[in-house]
């Protein structure tokens, strides 16, 4: 009989963890991109003072979460997973002195095909992303050079999706 | 492997008791005792409803469902029994919201552990089912799950998606009490241990309920459920213990 009781109690109480999506779980992908020394395509190459931003279809700028100042050699983008394409702002050697922000900015534009696909009870639904287009807008003060877009589909951020010469 | 070793034991302790009460029952059988006096208990049909779950549908807007039961007294111990049912029960967690509705039977037998008191027939019981439930799923709304939402703002799906002619079978174990309060009337809980033997899940999405069996765990086949029974015994023939 304490046996059934036992029994009983692991099953209701082992069951709660089922309603928190792990963190370890791959929800929705970010896009992945590294960035190679232009000279040499096949060596990565840091870029000082990286600092992405996202770009609203109206051109704001909108912060990125967790993206912060730094020197390194690749960067997670988040989609956006009601859209077909998101914008961003990457910016080189990127400080604020006297309150102005100085750095070169280029501006990068994505465009995509997206699924939503079922993870778990807990997690419910990821979008993943088939990459059709990617795409350096030019000026006239360039610090990325060229892309190539490595794997389109984007499932996990264990892939680089997308590779920038600069 | 976890799972099936758990099942394992599920059903090891189920035969372990069966054969242990089995034994109890052997041994009370006393030749020694006169029977100028037979003592007789009623043999029939008991056929019931699930009061928790009518209480439900009248009190949770998400939930309906009707469950009637019915057990035969096959010989002082052992039951037929089974339920048959139908349930409706919306399931809306952060990220998901949907409808599963269908019908379930559950059959197989109850085993009575308790020894009464002279004509008495209450039962303090365990047994077990074989559960079949067929169904259909409603997938009302969702939200894209993305840590790194707070870019872009949260993508919240409302267009509903139907899946039908999903099916699922289970075994159960059950453990429960039954009392006459009034002649011929019993009442009774339970509670339930059970686990999937089969399902068929729809595509890009997952059983979240299964009607009969209950909800569903990401961690593995198993599911817990409980009854409150409100049944009456149509006596058929009175026999004498023997």
């Amino acid at each position: 009989m304490k046996q059934f009781i036992y029994l009983f109690l692991i099953v209701i109480f082992s069951c709660e963890k089922d309603d928190i999506c792990p963190e370890t779980t791959q929800t929705t992908p970010r896009l992945v991109i590294e960035f190679y020394d232009l000279t040499n395509p096949d060596v990565l190459l840091q870029v000082p003072g990286l600092y992405a931003l996202g770009l609203s279809t109206d051109g704001i700028e909108i912060p990125i979460n967790n993206e912060i100042v730094t020197t390194r050699s690749s960067i997670e983008l988040p989609l956006k997973t009601d859209d077909t394409e998101t914008e961003f702002i990457l910016y080189k050697s990127y400080d604020i002195v006297d309150g102005e922000v100085i750095g070169n900015p280029d501006r990068i534009k994505v465009t995509y095909d997206s699924e939503n696909v079922y993870v778990s009870r807990a997690c419910g639904y990821k979008t993943n992303f088939d990459i059709q287009t990617f795409a350096i807008t030019t000026d006239t003060d360039p610090w990325m050079i060229s892309s190539d877009i490595l794997i389109n589909e984007i499932t996990n951020e264990n892939d680089i999706h997308v590779k920038i010469l600069h | 492997m976890k799972m099936t070793s758990m099942l394992k034991y599920c059903i090891s302790c189920l035969i372990g008791c069966l054969s242990v009460c089995i034994n109890l029952n052997a041994q009370e059988t006393d030749p020694t005792i006169p029977d100028s006096l037979v003592v007789k208990n009623k043999y029939g049909l008991r056929v019931g409803v699930d009061a928790s779950k009518l209480a439900r549908t009248f009190l949770e807007t998400d939930y309906s469902a009707i469950e009637l039961n019915a057990d035969y007294r096959l010989t002082y111990r052992l039951y037929a029994a089974g339920e048959f049912g139908n349930e409706e029960h919306t399931t809306s967690t952060d990220y998901l919201n949907s409808t599963a509705k269908g019908t379930y039977l559950k059959a197989g037998v109850d085993y009575n552990m308790y020894t009464n008191w002279a004509g008495m027939d209450n039962m303090v019981y365990f047994g077990f089912r074989f559960g079949l439930s067929n169904f259909d799923q409603r997938l009302n709304s969702y939200t894209i799950y993305d840590t790194n939402n707070t870019t872009w703002g949260q993508t919240e799906v409302l267009e509903g998606k139907d899946f039908k002619g999903l099916s699922s079978s289970w075994l159960e174990l059950i453990f429960g009490f039954k009392a006459e309060i009034l002649n011929n009337l019993f009442v009774g809980i339970n509670v339930q241990l059970k686990g999937r033997l089969s399902e068929v899940q729809p595509d890009n999405f997952e059983n979240i309920y299964i009607p009969g069996f209950g909800r569903t765990y990401d961690s593995g086949k198993f599911g817990v459920g409980f009854g409150y029974n409100i049944s009456y015994l149509v006596p058929l023939i009175k026999k004498a213990k023997k």
